[in-house]
């Protein structure tokens, strides 16, 4: 890198390392994707922590992003404003929770995120029933969803108000097989 | 939680281990419940509140610093935004800094070296990635199929990189050292080629068939030379072969059972029985990881089939394809697959046996003849998976069963295969074997040869020597052999062993080339693995490749859709395609010991694979419709593998052990079993203590207990495996029964709170309910407090203590700690409602959920609850004003005041709610109290200034989980007198009391003092300071003088001025300094606040009559007592009399004070309530 304009200070660079679980290459290769997305947009030096933010509209493109039904909401969970306008930052907090290595603890919080739509801290049938749409691009019938949202529902909720808490959430992920080799996202 | 382990370490520091134990819980919040956003706030304060701690102490700078640390290290965890990450790590970092150059300076240096280790670390492990190798490849296959299909391409490079080990630990310890200092290469016999197979070593074919040169080279056991002790140096070959061999097989079972534990770990609880079909195919169906349209369409259309498949499954599937047809069918394909892999196995052992006849007879072998055996297994190989694939569709399984079938299958042909090749081989050899002691001529030979041969000179007699030596020995053993072979071999000559020699000379020779059966086996194994890795490649390329070109190209200009009918494109099988993984595995451990170089050719092996599959996976395959479970199924292929290493290994184990070693190659020919190098090596090489102890070691005295030790071991771990699934499936439970109790309560609370007054009634049973639902309940309640009611707790306690003793008597005690179990699950239970109000801090502990969270809030409730307890029982009112008390100091006067009446209805609400009830008179209904309450809050609130009312509500809550545990049983418990009389008004009273208390809460605190304020209302604000006055009520002179106007007054400015635990206590309200007061002060009187309230219990119902007719407003409050006696109850009412009394005194003063006015009001109440309770009675 030494006679490239540098990206990031090497401050910077630490500081990403700390808080994620990126390599300063990974760091570096996260931000040429986030260039990628918009060339105008982002500058190349990031020393100064530019203000800048890339659209959902252009985050959802990206290879990884572009064929999960969850796309939007993903990129809205990491969003600081909630509508999906990703900061560099926020970037590369997506990823890293999202990355191979984060625990499991940290995956299931985001993953309550993504699939709780309406933010009320609980997964009601409503979020189900869209998640359950967006997963199977509507090819279940409505009686079908339904059922399917029931006995989720059903099966999940310990407590008894027909939604699912983030405890019940995380009891029934923390016993899912391959939620940890599904709920990735490589960069 | 390791992050919670860490503080742990340190000093013993009360200070630093309670600021610990903060940190600790702070953590363990953040990881557990971080992600709601009140919290992050909290957790913001606390950060700041870290960075406030500036004091010089080094002790606590160091915990300060330690906890900055364990920021830093955890901070990626934290489901924080980047932009709060980054500036939380900025501050902690800046803080260590500032710190850290206060401390002395080995810590310092201690620091500094740690730093520099981590970016040490952290660069190494920079570098390491780089290397680790196809990441880039496998993570584009992923991002393309899925993990699925990428999971093979992982266990690929998995065993790639067990392959690298292994091919090291032979290539430095086997082969180098043999190419360096072994014998050159045609300077012993058994590295030379024979002079009759000189001609063809180069043909091709004889290289083929890992003849000539190959034969005679480092790739087999055959050319590895028996000197003990090779070059300068002295190395061990033969040792070191041994040892080696045996270290393959070690590191092996070491890394796959490592790596199965680390995955077993990962998928902690998929053991459990648990099953959430339907949450799993909706949250866990889709892969994060799939970027290519096709396969996002293909996974989204499994993902459709799975879900409506669990949905007919669940719709009580009714099968009603007739059962004897597809029993039979079932059977006939299972018949079918048994016979094809009988067929399998019969054909390689007869490929084996009619090559070595074929060997035999003829001298010259083609091309086929030679090979025919490795290219029949893998022809097997290939062929029959798809053969039983096309069985399994008879038998119209599920399709996830049907896979379990078809990679059962294909595992036992694949083992069926090997095993069969291997005993055949085997067999093979033991007529080779036996072969060998027939030709003492050899023997002469080969000595000779040896001494013909130039060598070092010392060497060569040595070796002579010792060749001799051996030599002799075998004749004698031969001798003995060749008897018993003879019965078998009687063809072969064996009787004349010293007559014959000449007679057998050509066949010995002929056999010498054949003699080195490890040499044989080594080649059998290798010949194997390259015809094996010559039919992956052409079937890769014409089954995948050439396939898909046809597809592609032709299916324009053919009848049918070529791309969706019948050939199709191929599918990548993952299953399978393990599984043909894990059989060369398989056979390379086979062979390894007689191969050194396999490993180091499987090495090429793998990695040409890999390049070959991915290519042919991205080219022209799509994925299996069927996708394993990648993670479920990531042990379930280690689990094969290892199955297959311990099958591999037991026919060479059995080869070591079973058959003598060739005699003329190898490096452990002339000895009569391989292990015997060891023996030797003992015998000869280590001092002679060593050897005996190794004798001992070996012996049947200390194998046996060795091996007893071991089962028990066994046994004992599986006896502690067996309890903690037990407690672990006992936890959950007790989990789901909390979570619905949790649940239940907080509806019923709800319910409550939005109807008041018929709360009220519904109140009642449930904390009945609760009561019995009991601990869980409790504990579960206690967890929710944790933040602020903990400090509460604590300083109870302490002052508990202090209290205790003081005023402790023993009869006390023990009624408290009786009532006290009662009690405990009682205030859970009324904590919970309350909690539910609250909502905000209620919220977290459901994440913390688990058992750990239980623990801790158990732990909280003994520490606070036994105190307060005890401390109610002793003086009822005490604990809970002290609890409020504490909160109160920051909070003003007036809410110090709120807090105390809120503990003193609970404490007494039993009591106040008879007042309260009584005050209907006035208001006819609680629930139109309560609502004149509220009233009153927001006048009092003008009157009084408005306090913060989080505090105020903490205070109360305190106060209500100590008082709770006391009044219900209590009440229950000593009620029955009082009860018995006035049962069906207690138990108003108590849902009214509860019923309030949990509804108030918030505005409790501001409804009583304004009720204080108004005298009607009052009542119900008497009741609570009834319950601070409850102590004092029982010496009515005493306490009427405490309540003096001045001296209340006197506690308000205490209160606020003092921090202290009597300035607390007077602070608390002017009426609870008063009830202190009066409380000590009864103390001080009858020495003990428990003796007095034990006189006072017992005198009391006698008493109170008599204090009834002396004071008006104690009339009541003794008829009440009188019930009560016991309990402090029986205080309580008592002091509400006093309350009267105050009242009277305090009306004057009301006009001073809205306080004071309180506690006059309280009076008021008091004797409208006694004389009401009178009446009743």
């Amino acid at each position: 890198m030494g006679n490239k304009q540098t990206t990031f200070t090497d401050e910077q660079l630490e500081a990403y390392q700390d808080c994620t679980f990126f390599t300063r290459k990974e760091v570096l290769r996260l931000h040429g994707r986030y260039r990628e997305l918009a060339p105008h947009l982002v500058p190349l030096d990031f020393t100064n922590n530019p203000d800048i933010k890339v659209p959902l509209t252009l985050i959802v493109t990206m290879p990884e992003l572009k064929e999960n039904p969850f796309r939007d909401r993903i990129v809205e969970t990491f969003s600081e404003d909630g509508h999906g306008n990703l900061s560099f930052n926020d970037f590369v907090d997506m990823f890293s929770a999202l990355c191979e290595t984060s625990p499991r603890e940290l995956k299931t919080i985001y993953a309550f995120k993504i699939y709780d739509f309406n933010r009320d801290n609980f997964i009601c049938k409503e979020d189900l029933r869209k998640t359950l749409n967006k997963l199977t691009k509507g090819e279940l019938t409505p009686e079908e969803v339904t059922l399917v949202c029931d006995k989720a529902v059903e099966e999940a909720d310990l407590d008894g108000d027909s939604k699912l808490s983030f405890s019940d959430f995380e009891n029934m992920i923390s016993k899912a097989p391959d939620f940890l080799s599904n709920f990735h996202i490589r960069i | 939680m390791s992050t919670v382990s860490e503080p742990l370490v340190g000093s013993s520091r009360s200070l630093s281990a309670a600021k610990r134990h903060k940190s600790i819980r702070k953590n363990s919040r953040r990881i557990y419940s971080a992600y709601q956003d009140h919290q992050q706030g909290s957790s913001d304060d606390e950060d700041k509140e870290d960075e406030r701690v500036d004091s010089n102490d080094p002790e606590e700078m160091f915990q300060n610093i330690q906890y900055q640390k364990e920021i830093i290290a955890n901070i990626r965890t934290r489901p924080w935004p980047m932009r709060r990450k980054l500036k939380v790590l900025k501050q902690a970092r800046e803080i260590v800094l500032k710190y850290e150059g206060r401390l002395t300076r080995t810590r310092g240096y201690q620091t500094a070296g740690a730093d520099l280790l981590k970016k040490l670390s952290r660069v190494l492990y920079n570098i390491v990635v780089l290397f680790i190798p196809w990441e880039v490849r496998i993570k584009k296959i992923e991002s393309h199929f899925g993990s699925g299909v990428a999971s093979y391409f992982i266990f690929l490079r998995w065993l790639f990189g067990i392959n690298i080990v292994l091919t090291i630990m032979t290539g430095a310890f086997i082969v180098l050292p043999e190419l360096l200092a072994g014998a050159p290469f045609g300077t012993t016999r058994s590295k030379t080629i024979p002079k009759e197979h000189l001609a063809s070593a180069q043909d091709l074919d004889t290289i083929w068939s890992l003849g000539g040169y190959l034969q005679y080279s480092v790739l087999f056991y055959g050319y590895y030379g028996r000197v003990r002790k090779i070059g300068s140096a002295g190395y061990r070959l033969p040792l070191a072969y041994f040892l080696v061999g045996m270290a393959v097989f070690a590191y092996s079972f070491i890394i796959l059972l490592r790596k199965m534990a680390k995955n077993s770990r990962l998928s902690l609880a998929s053991a459990s029985d648990e099953n959430f079909t339907f949450c799993w195919r909706v949250f866990c169906a889709w892969d994060y990881l799939i970027g290519n349209p096709e396969a996002a369409e293909s996974k989204g259309a499994a993902i459709v089939n799975n879900i409506r498949e669990a949905i007919v499954e669940e719709q009580e599937k009714k099968k009603d394809t007739s059962l004897a047809v597809l029993i039979s069918l079932r059977i006939l394909a299972n018949i079918l697959v048994l016979l094809s892999l009988a067929g399998s196995i019969y054909i390689i052992y007869f490929v084996v046996d009619r090559s070595q006849k074929l060997e035999q007879e003829k001298p010259e072998l083609t091309l086929w003849e030679k090979n025919e055996v490795s290219v029949v297994v893998s022809l097997i190989t290939m062929i029959a998976p798809s053969a039983f694939e096309l069985v399994a569709q008879l038998e119209m399984y599920h399709p996830r069963t049907s896979l379990r079938f078809q990679l059962a299958r294909v595992l036992v042909l694949y083992l069926g295969n090997l095993y069969s090749l291997i005993i055949a081989l085997l067999d093979k050899v033991n007529s080779m074997s036996s072969a060998v002691p027939v030709n003492p001529g050899n023997w002469s030979d080969s000595s000779s040869f040896l001494a013909t041969i130039s060598q070092p000179e010392a060497d060569s007699l040595s070796t002579l020597v010792s060749d001799i030596s051996t030599s002799e020995h075998r004749n004698s053993a031969i001798a003995t052999i060749a008897m018993v072979l003879d019965v078998t071999n009687s063809g072969r000559s064996s009787s004349g062993t010293i007559s014959n020699q000449t007679a057998l000379f050509e066949k010995n020779t002929r056999s010498q080339q054949e003699q080195c059966w490890e040499t044989y086996v080594g080649q059998e194994m290798l010949k194997l693995s390259i015809i094996d890795m010559i039919f992956t490649v052409a079937s890769i390329l014409l089954i995948d490749f050439i396939r898909g070109l046809v597809v592609r190209y032709l299916s324009d200009c053919c009848c049918w859709d070529l791309e969706s009918k019948f050939p199709e494109y191929g599918e990548f099988k993952i299953a399978e395609n393990v599984l043909h993984l894990i059989y060369n595995q398989g056979m390379i451990w086979m062979g390894a010991f007689f191969s050194p170089c396999l490993p180091a050719f499987n090495v090429l092996k793998l990695i040409g694979l890999m390049y070959l599959r991915s290519w042919a996976v991205l080219t022209c395959n799509v994925p299996h419709q069927q996708v394993f479970r990648a993670s479920r199924s990531n042990n379930f292929y280690l689990a094969m593998l290892l199955f297959m290493l311990f099958l591999c290994m037991l026919p060479t184990i059995f080869a070591i052990v079973r058959y003598r070693p060739s005699q003329h190659c190898g490096p452990f020919s002339g000895q009569e079993k391989i292990y015997d190098i060891i023996s030797e090596t003992v015998a000869s090489d280590f001092p002679l203590w060593f050897s005996k102890v190794m004798s001992y070691v070996t012996s049947p005295v200390v194998v046996l207990p060795a091996l007893l030790l071991l089962f028990m071991l066994i046994y004992y771990l599986q006896a502690i495996a067996r309890s903690l699934k037990f407690t672990n499936n006992q936890l959950r439970m007790q989990l789901q029964t909390e979570r619905t109790d949790d649940k239940k309560k907080v509806f019923q609370m709800a319910a409550a709170r939005l109807q008041a007054p018929e709360a009220a009634g519904d109140k009642k049973p449930d904390q009945q309910e609760s009561d019995v639902t009991s601990q869980e309940a409790s504990i579960h309640t206690p967890s929710p407090r944790r933040n602020g009611s903990v400090t509460n707790f604590q300083s109870p306690v302490r002052r508990g203590n202090s209290i205790r003793t003081i005023a402790q008597s023993a009869s006390r005690t023990d009624l408290s700690r009786g009532s006290v179990a009662g009690s405990v699950r009682s205030p859970a239970v009324t904590v919970l409602p309350k909690h539910r109000l609250e909502h905000i801090p209620n919220r977290p502990p459901p994440f913390l959920g688990g058992p750990s969270s239980t623990c801790r809030s158990k732990s909280y409730h003994h520490m606070a609850y036994n105190p307060p307890a005890r401390y109610s029982d002793n003086i009822h009112s005490d604990p809970l004003y002290r609890k409020t008390i504490r909160p109160i100091h920051p909070v003003e006067a007036a809410g110090i005041i709120t807090a105390q009446s809120y503990g003193g209805r609970r404490g007494h609400t039993t009591r106040y709610v008879i007042v309260n009830e009584h005050e209907p008179r006035k208001k006819l209904l609680r629930s139109a109290t309560r609502i004149p309450r509220h009233y009153l809050m927001e006048e009092s609130a003008e009157i009084l200034e408005l306090y913060p009312r989080n505090i105020k509500r903490y205070t109360p809550r305190a106060a209500h989980y100590h008082p709770h545990p006391h009044r219900p049983h209590p009440s229950q418990q000593h009620l029955s007198e009082e009860e018995e009389e006035e049962v069906e008004e207690g138990k108003s009273r108590r849902r009214m009391s509860l019923g309030k208390a949990h509804r108030p809460r918030s505005l409790s605190d501001l409804h009583q003092p304004p009720h204080f304020y108004i005298g009607d209302r009052v009542e119900s604000h008497m009741s609570v300071a009834k319950d601070s006055h409850a102590a004092r009520g029982k010496y009515g002179a005493q306490e009427e003088d405490e309540e003096e106007d001045g001296e209340g007054e006197m506690d308000w400015g205490d209160l606020e001025s003092r921090s202290g635990f009597q300035a607390n206590v007077r602070a608390a309200d002017p009426l609870l300094v008063r009830t202190r007061r009066h409380i000590h002060s009864p103390g001080r009187h009858y020495q003990s606040p428990a003796r007095t309230r034990h006189v006072e219990s017992y005198v009391k119902p006698k008493t109170r009559p008599k204090l009834e007719t002396p004071l008006t407003e104690s009339d009541s409050a003794s008829l009440a007592s009188s019930s009560d006696q016991q309990n402090s109850s029986t205080d309580q009412y008592i002091q509400v009399i006093h309350n009267k009394e105050r009242y009277l005194k305090s009306d004057a003063k009301q006009g001073k004070l809205a306080k004071k006015k309180s506690k006059t009001s309280f009076d008021v109440n008091v004797t409208e309530s006694n004389d009401l309770v009178s009446s009743n009675v």
